[in-house]
């Protein structure tokens, strides 16, 4: 096989420059001439009518240019999901009525920031308050205040249910049946946030030819202009959002935001560009966090431990409106299924409405409390059999060729390799053992084990990308991509494939990225699809700009197109490398010989190209994903049983994402996951009473510092490969590996004290509660 | 709030300025000077990104007023380089992976300065304990410590 230059190594990242020189540009940096300040009045209720707005005051402040409320919108609504079966269900700003602390009621432009905060505070606004609810089981219930009305679709007696997926296959009854161990556990995952640095942040500018330009802090440019332009009225075309850098998202700014559509429809009325930054104080405040879901588990399995059944039911407290709470009810079901083989399952998952902030997808989307309770639940049958975690994991994992219950092909799976090479490594049978022998000292440690399987793209708007290679005069090369570097390193994987297929170096390649004017579309920074999607739309570009390239190359050459090959800045006949010409020669000779016409390669690719569109969020049936990546995850920890801290003091991925195109990049992700996973377990919780947020600063909401930082170990089992010119199928990397670690962690805390905590994240007061109920049912 | 006249001195230039004696360096620096390395993540002092060295001291330009900032040196991530070379540091940050998203580094990078300006071999501990005031989201912290480290036994 052919040695590759660029692609699978640690080259630095493209924009490594401008950010370590302070040069990037962040949606919070951009000024524009003329700009006004936007800002927003909130809802201070978390359910009520909306009886009158009196903006005259504000509207006479000088320096005020404009205030808008939900009567100066077209009362279009917008929602993560917008499908017949979940239409949208959330107005762009309030209309009669309120759901939540938070929700955006009044928008303000003003000369300054100061007269914009001042503005909002003369804004009166008439409430009839109404009863909330805020816990999902109370919303569940049939006596409980509506906050929509059901889904027409759900025919159970329950209340505020935003969606609900139902699936199962095999006899879960006789499944259940067959077995020689059932567990029954119930396991709580708790509301967490994303804790992006840079708060949310757009500038619109409106120019009186109609156009409306848009900078903001996102994941992907396509779907904020869907939405933008379909809430305004506008043509898609008059809306161009371009791009920024973007100071981290982790899912928590995919679709349309109020105050995007605030910002824009400011700059409509006034004529001005607006620019609205969040307060990291309403970030915490009103901004959508992650989703916290109930999951009850009851898992039937052989004497050997192979799994026979397994009933899951999940409840997601969805907030005020839909938001992504539909799709963390359908994905949870994948995160059960695709990890084990599981012969008979029942799934039902409810998203349930609650008068709290909206939730949006969080790294993982689902998948991280998911798989703590499976995971957790796993061990604790384990050790009820007298089986090793490694063993019984071994013996359900998923294996290379299976076909899934949906039908979606298991190509390649390194889960098996992946659990045994992270255990040899860890030495974690003998320190397991160990684990269970201290008894009676302060200091104990322990080590744990999680497994995780996470998609690789899926098919939801824009499905697909696309991308154009064109070679310029001077031998340079322009890639025009769609994609949005959001810290991941999407521009600099993307170069490393052009450098690869033009056989040119990284620097020789310039990015055009994230417009929706001038780049083609793209898949977007949100579905785990962007090294597989957009990677290989850009490779298949980069293919073709060559195939182009060496028609005129091998007429120069006097040889057959097949024959040649491009390295390092060089394009030579195979087998005789002194027949050659520069790269540079080439592209002008194509310039001469195509009299003028440029070489602009093209390339598009879409997961799944046969399948017409994604699965059911209902049902579950149909395709999902062709592309899985798999890992298992090893934490080690150390618990002060008299204080009841945990220190995670290791933490060791195994992993198969098919084959890592940057390894550094790819290990930045492992550690930023395995941080995040150690914040999710031990620390992160977002606490609300009554619908008010109680931890507005990151003084209350303790995410990992750098003295939190965990010794992070990599394996990498790879089960693909890169050939030129044929799409590869690489896998993700920067979701699976938040999921496994919360489990690991959770076992490992196990496996030091013997104390199973079922609901996150692990306070030390839950561990000190349960080494004393320990105790004292010891006597 | 009337405003004063004040001299700023900022990676080595002076600047004359009116301005408001509420308004802290960091806005001032942002908005009047244009220099937009410093970050505003939390405008309370919890998070570091915000961090500029004064008279090589790193301090909260979110905290500080303008006013306070008078007669001292003050340098920013922008002054680090010196014209196309990159400090060790931010050349480290760069080649060992220490940044993703990027908007916590101006912040990491001028504290990491301060830390082996004041001793220029400390220990892991040393440094991680330096960088606690400064938050990250995306590395886990794990790559930014190596490349410190690198720059402290001598690499780039």
């Amino acid at each position: 096989m052919e040695e590759l230059s660029f692609v699978g190594k640690s080259v630095p990242r493209k924009d490594g420059m401008e950010k370590a020189t302070g040069r990037a540009l962040y949606t919070v940096d951009m000024v524009l001439p003329g700009m006004l300040w936007g800002k927003i009045l909130r809802s201070p209720y978390p359910h009520a009518k909306i009886l009158n707005i009196d903006t005259s005051r504000a509207q006479r402040l000088p320096g005020v240019k404009a205030v808008i409320t939900g009567k100066d919108t077209l009362g279009i609504k917008h929602g993560f999901v917008e499908t017949p079966r979940y239409p949208p269900d959330q107005y762009p700003l309030a209309m009669d009525r309120v759901r939540y602390i938070g929700e955006e009621v009044a928008a303000v432009a003003a000369i300054d920031e100061y007269i914009a905060e001042e503005a909002l505070s003369l804004i009166k606004v008439d409430y009839e308050e109404l009863p909330a609810v805020f816990d999902p089981e109370e919303a569940m219930r049939p006596d409980a205040p509506e906050i929509h009305p059901s889904h027409p679709k759900v025919r159970e007696p329950y209340k505020n249910i935003g969606g609900k997926t139902e699936t199962g296959w095999g006899d879960i009854e006789k499944g259940f049946a067959e077995s020689y161990l059932v567990r029954e556990d119930r396991f709580e995952g708790q509301l967490r946030t994303h804790c992006y640095m840079e708060p949310q942040a757009t500038l619109a500018s409106y120019d009186l030819s109609g156009r409306l330009n848009v900078w903001t802090s996102s994941q992907g440019p396509f779907i904020k202009r869907a939405k933008l332009a379909t809430t305004l009225g506008l043509p898609f075309s008059n809306v161009r959002v371009l791009k920024a850098y973007v100071g981290g998202a982790y899912g928590g700014k995919i679709d349309l935001f109020s105050h995007e559509f605030c910002a824009s429809l400011l700059s409509i009325k006034t004529g001005r560009p607006v620019k609205i930054v969040w307060t990291r104080q309403e970030v915490f405040e009103a901004s959508r966090h992650g989703q916290p879901i109930i999951v009850e588990l009851k898992t039937g399995v052989k004497k050997d431990g192979t799994l026979l059944a397994q009933q899951v039911k999940v409840i997601n407290n969805a907030g005020a409106y839909r938001g992504s709470g539909v799709v963390v009810i359908f994905l949870c079901w994948g995160f059960v299924m695709l990890s084990y083989r599981i012969p008979n399952l029942k799934y039902e998952g409810y998203s349930v409405y609650t008068n709290n902030p909206v939730r949006a997808p969080q790294r993982g989307h689902g998948a991280p409390n998911l798989r703590f309770a499976v995971d957790s639940q796993m061990d604790m049958i384990a050790e009820e059999l007298g089986i090793d975690p490694v063993e019984i994991r071994l013996k359900n994992a998923r294996q290379k060729g299976e076909i899934l219950p949906n039908g979606d092909y298991v190509r390649n799976c390194g889960l098996v390799e992946c659990i045994e090479r992270a255990a040899e490594e860890t030495q974690f049978k003998e320190k397991y053992a160990k684990g269970k022998r201290q008894e009676g000292q302060r200091i104990r440690r322990g080590i744990g084990m999680g497994v995780s399987s996470y998609f690789s793209g899926s098919l939801i708007y824009p499905n697909a990308s696309a991308a154009m290679v064109k070679l310029n005069d001077d031998g340079t090369v322009s890639l025009l991509t769609g994609a949005l570097d959001i810290g991941q390193g999407a521009e600099t994987i993307l170069s490393q494939i052009v450098a690869e297929e033009l056989g040119v170096s990284m620097e020789d390649i310039r990015v055009v990225a994230a417009d929706t004017e001038t780049t083609p579309v793209d898949i977007g920074s949100w579905i785990s699809g962007g090294a597989y999607v957009s990677g290989n739309a850009v490779k298949m570009a980069a293919s073709d700009a060559r195939r182009q390239l060496f028609e005129v190359a091998a007429k120069e050459l006097e040889a057959n197109p097949e024959d040649l090959i491009a390295k390092n800045r060089e394009i030579y006949v195979k087998g005789s490398p002194g027949r050659s010409l520069s790269f540079a020669q080439a592209v002008a000779a194509s310039i001469a010989k195509r009299r003028g016409n440029p070489i602009i390669g093209q390339g598009h690719y879409r997961t799944m190209k046969d399948v017409p569109m994604h699965p059911s969020l209902a049902t579950t049936k149909g395709r999902w994903s062709d592309n899985y990546a798999f890992d298992a995850q090893v934490a080690e920890v150390e618990v002060d049983t008299w204080t009841g801290q945990v220190k995670l003091l290791k933490a060791t991925t195994a992993h198969d994402c098919g084959f890592p195109i940057n390894p550094l990049l790819v290990e930045g992700q492992i550690d930023g996951q395995v941080s995040m996973a150690q914040g999710h377990a031990l620390w992160e919780e977002v606490l609300m009473e009554k619908g008010k947020t109680l931890t507005t600063s990151f003084l209350d909401y303790k995410i990992p510092c750098a003295k939190d930082m965990v010794e992070s170990h990599y394996i990498d089992v790879i089960t693909e490969k890169y050939e030129k010119d044929i799409p590869y199928r690489t896998k993700e990397v920067g979701e699976g590996y938040v999921s496994g670690m919360v489990a690991a962690i959770a076992n490992a805390v196990y496996n030091a004290t013997g104390v199973r905590v079922k609901t996150l994240p692990i306070y030390p007061e839950k561990i000190l509660k349960g080494l004393k109920e320990k105790k004292d049912g010891g006597k | 709030m009337k405003k004063q006249l004040i001299e700023l001195k900022v990676n080595g230039e002076s600047h004359e300025l009116a301005v408001e004696p509420q308004r802290t360096l960091l806005e001032v620096l942002r908005e009047d000077l244009g220099l937009t390395g410093a970050k505003e993540a939390c405008g309370t002092g919890e998070c570091g990104a915000c961090t500029v060295l004064i008279n090589g001291k790193p301090i909260l330009s979110c905290l500080t007023l303008a006013i306070e900032a008078q007669g001292k040196e003050i340098t920013t991530i922008e002054g680090l380089a010196k014209g196309a070379e990159l400090h060790p540091l931010q050349k480290a940050f760069i080649r060992y992976g220490a940044i993703q998203c990027g908007y916590c580094t101006s912040g990491m990078i001028l504290n990491a300065k301060s830390i082996l300006d004041e001793n220029p071999k400390p220990s892991r501990e040393e440094i991680l304990k330096g960088l606690e005031g400064n938050l990250c989201r995306c590395t886990g912290y794990n790559k930014i410590l190596e490349a410190i480290m690198a720059v402290s036994i001598g690499e780039e």
